[in-house]
Order: C-alpha cells, then structure tokens, then sequence
C-alpha cells in the first residue's frame, strides 16, 4: 500500500535559524534548518561560489555512510539550484533531521540505528526546498522530488509512486527523481534492475507528479497516472500554497 | 499610492510582462529579489509578493527574512569586535566576515582626535561599500558634508533587540504608522489618544540589520520597550494588536 496521506509542511517551525521547514509526507517526518550566507571555515571555503554544506541526521542513532551519501547527492543538487555565485567565501548550511519514517508491517525492526534508504530523498530533497525559501536564500528555480518504485507482481510490471518500505523491499528497481520549476531534470538516482525502457516511464510518471502545469492539474492526473489508482499529489502547487501562506503572514501589515 | 502589489511569485518563475512598469523617461529600477539576465529576462530569486512602483519605474520582490545581506548605505547597527590598525571590526550579523569601520570615517576625526572605542561597543553606522567579493565597509560620516548625520557610537544606557529584517524596513519607514503598521512607539510615548499611562522617554536606534536598541535612563521603559517591538514582530501584531498588548504592558508596568 502506498501512503496516500497529503503532504503537510510548516515554515518557519525553529525561531532561531534563519529558515526552517518541517514537511511530513508519505510516512516521513523531516525538519531542516537553513542557516546563510555566513563566514566559511577555510577549508571549506570556495574563491568564487558559496559552499552549500548539507547535513543529514537519522532519526535514531548517529549518521554513518548512508547518510553521508545521501548528503553528497543533495549537496550537489541543491547547490545547482541555489544562486551560489551571489556569495562568495561564504557558507550555506542545511541540516535535515529525519524524525519520523514509516514503518515496515511484515518485519519486526528495533530502532537502534535508524537506516535511510533512498525513499527518504524526496522528502530530504522537499524539506531543503521549503528551510532555503523560507530563508530566503536567492535560488535559481524551485526543485520538486518524487521516488518511484517498480515491482513484478505475477510478471506484470506495477509502478509504485512514493513506495512503502514493504514496497521497496518486493521492488526490482527504486527511483527518485526531482526536477526544477524549470522542468528540468535535477537528479535521477535509481537502485536495483531495470532496463531502459522501465527508466522512461519511471521517468514519466515522475515527470507527471513534479511538473504538473497549473491549468492541466485534472487531465494530466488522468492521463500520465492511468495505470497507477494511488496517483500522486501535486508537489509544484504543493509548493505554491505553502509559500502562498508564508508570504501572506509575513505581509500581514501591508 | 503609486506601489502596487503583484502576485506572489517563486524563484525562477516567468513575469507577466504586464506587471513590469513602463515610464518614458527614468530607466527600470530592479530591487531585491530579482535579477536581470541579459539582455531582457527579468527574474525572481526568492519567495515573496512582487511589489512595483509605477512612479519611480521600479520593482521588487517584498519578503521576510532573518539573515542580513549588506546593500550600500543602509543604516545598520554594529556591535565592536576588535581594533585593526587603521579601523573597527564590527559585527553586522552573527557568523559572518566581520564589517571595518575606518578610524577617520567619524565627524570631525583627524589622526589625533579619534573616538575611541572599546570592543563590545554598539555603532550607529551606514554601509559605505558592499560588494560580494570583499568584506563590507562603513561609515559614521557623511562623506559629502563631513557630518554625522546622527551615526556614531551609541553612549548612554539602553539595550539593544533583534527583530526580523522586514520588521526593520517597516520600522525605517518614513511613515511607519501608515505604510508599516507599526505605532507601539507612538503609543508608548504617549502621543495616541486612549491609551493612559503612556508618555514613557526613550530613544530608539533601528538598523537594517535587523537589530534595534532602545535607551532610556529608566531600565524597566527599555525593557517595555523592547518586549513590544520583539512581541509586534513575531506575532504579527496588527493595529488593534498592538494596542491591547501596550495597555496590558503599562498595566504591569505600574
């Protein structure tokens, strides 16, 4: 079963950083603080560019290589997205803290160390988007994230959007695919089997859910999401209304 | 009211080229939040209301952020770090490369009468030079008439508080009662009707940085004084807000 629950966010959730977002979707729980541009250490620092330093934080226990993993794929996304050049020598730090992440019904599992895996990256990919708008650190575009998973279930292929961790244990291959408001592709990183083929509709139903034009909300639901009931939210417009009210209480005087 | 306010609008979004004003004569004016990629797109590279002026042929994006950029000539308020050879360090904002204030840049300074000031001291100033690839200068001085203008080291007792950036634009206005929506000062000092025990003395010093001090020579106005524009602020205290929470400070004042 897919976790068909509506995304929730909140801005602004940590008084003391200079953005923060908390977003809770598909079963995982995030929250990310955004501090910047401030002064890099030296060996951090870069003559032309700003360092966006990227933190990720399990929800139990310490990060290990998973998470630096994890970081680096996010570093180098999000450091396209972000107008690095306006900040030289400078630092823009981004720390994610996992609280929450779905459970597994069919295996009993201890938190000890919590292990993320590659479905916590578009709530990762979410969270970093809302804590640096929220900042409002000068970005390029705006990056919407979604992961997808495809099974064999009785030799027919089933494409999962926003897979469960039960989903991703019976998938061949797991996706996750984010793209700009640009609608451009930002980051592809797959695991598992697949051929080139399943890549292009991974790639199309991903498309479908992050890069829904406004107007064509409804049709394009129908239309890229036919062979998949559990469909997918609307990450772009998603987006909109959360700023929509962010904006609106911070201009509250006007 | 020649300001108009747009829709809001996200980083990297297209502008309607009939929200961008035309005039005959003054050239287009960007503010922040956008930036202009040549030859002729101009877009928004954070999260706010597109705010235009048809008058003086500009636009900007208005927003609520907490981490201060240096822009030339905005008053700021600094607090002293150390003393280099030839000027100050101050500090705009925590965790950035520190500002320098020249030991000349004050009214009426030669090398041998120069105010001296020791580390931990408040200054008045204005941002002289700010460019991304050097660290910010400023000033006490006009340049152009060699006299304060009201800038300098700040003496006598009072504290000082941090508010959000767009709180301090608002403060800065030059008709913060009507287009900032801002009157706790008035109140306080006693210049409303209706509101009794007001008439409090106290002077205020508000800097783009998002840091404002008030000095009083009683402590309990200072502290007063400071609750209301910290509570104005992270609330969102509107009119009739900030006039209740100001009757229940004087209320607890007495």
């Amino acid at each position: 079963m897919t976790a068909t629950a509506a995304p929730e966010a909140a801005l602004g959730v940590l008084p003391r950083a200079d953005g923060s977002a908390k977003y809770s979707h598909a079963g995982y729980t995030v929250t990310a603080s955004v501090n910047g541009p401030i002064e890099a250490q030296r060996r951090d620092e870069l003559a032309s560019e700003a360092h966006v330093d990227v933190i990720v934080r399990p929800a139990a226990g310490v990060g290990g290589t998973r998470e630096r993993h994890l970081e680096v794929i996010l570093q180098s996304s999000l450091s396209q997205i972000i107008l690095v050049k306006n900040f030289p020598r400078s630092l823009i730090q981004i720390v994610l803290q996992v609280e929450d992440s779905p459970e597994n019904d069919y295996v009993n599992t201890k938190i000890v160390q919590a292990s993320l895996n590659f479905a916590v990256m578009p709530a990762l990919m979410q969270t970093a988007v809302l804590a640096l708008l929220s900042a409002g650190v000068p970005m390029k575009a705006t990056a919407t994230a979604t992961a997808v998973a495809i099974a064999r279930v009785d030799g027919a292929k089933k494409i999962t959007v926003d897979p469960s961790p039960r989903d991703i244990e019976t998938a061949q291959s797991v996706h996750v695919l984010a793209f700009t408001s640009h609608d451009e592709l930002l980051l592809a990183e797959s695991e598992g089997d697949f051929t080139i083929g399943e890549w292009d509709e991974v790639y199309e139903t991903a498309k479908g859910i992050c890069c829904r034009p406004a107007a064509a909300a409804k049709e394009g639901m129908a239309m890229v999401l036919d062979d998949d009931d559990a469909g997918g939210t609307d990450m772009r417009q998603f987006l909109r209304s959360t700023m929509e009210s962010k904006v609106a209480a911070d201009l509250h005087w006007k | 009211m020649t300001t108009s306010t747009g829709p809001l609008v996200l980083p990297g979004e297209a502008l309607d080229p009939s929200l961008i004003p035309s005039h005959p004569k003054h050239p287009l004016r960007l503010g922040p939040g956008l930036r202009h990629i040549p030859p002729s797109d101009i877009v928004p590279t954070v999260a706010g209301q597109l705010t235009t002026n048809s008058h003086k042929n500009s636009l900007w994006v208005e927003a609520n952020s907490n981490r201060y950029i240096p822009q030339q000539n905005d008053p700021i308020l600094a607090t002293l770090l150390r003393t280099a050879p030839d000027s100050y360090l101050l500090t705009l904002s925590p965790h950035t490369a520190p500002a320098s204030l020249p030991h000349l840049a004050f009214e009426g300074a030669t090398k041998k009468t120069r105010p001296i000031l020791s580390p931990g001291q408040l200054v008045y100033a204005r941002v002289a030079l700010a460019n991304k690839h050097m660290d910010p200068e400023l000033e006490c001085v006009n340049p152009a008439t060699g006299k304060a203008d009201g800038l300098g080291p700040i003496t006598g007792p009072g504290c000082a508080f941090d508010i959000s950036l767009g709180f301090a634009r608002r403060l800065l206005m030059a008709r913060s009662r009507e287009e900032g929506g801002v009157g706790v000062l008035e109140m306080l000092a006693g210049e409303e009707p209706g509101i009794t025990g007001g008439g409090l003395s106290f002077e205020t010093a508000v800097g783009r940085n998002g840091r404002v001090w008030v000095g009083s020579e009683s402590a309990a106005t200072v502290i007063v004084v400071g609750r209301a524009l910290q509570e104005t602020d992270r609330n969102g205290l509107g009119m009739e807000g900030q006039r209740r929470f100001v009757k229940k400070l004087l209320r607890e004042m007495k």
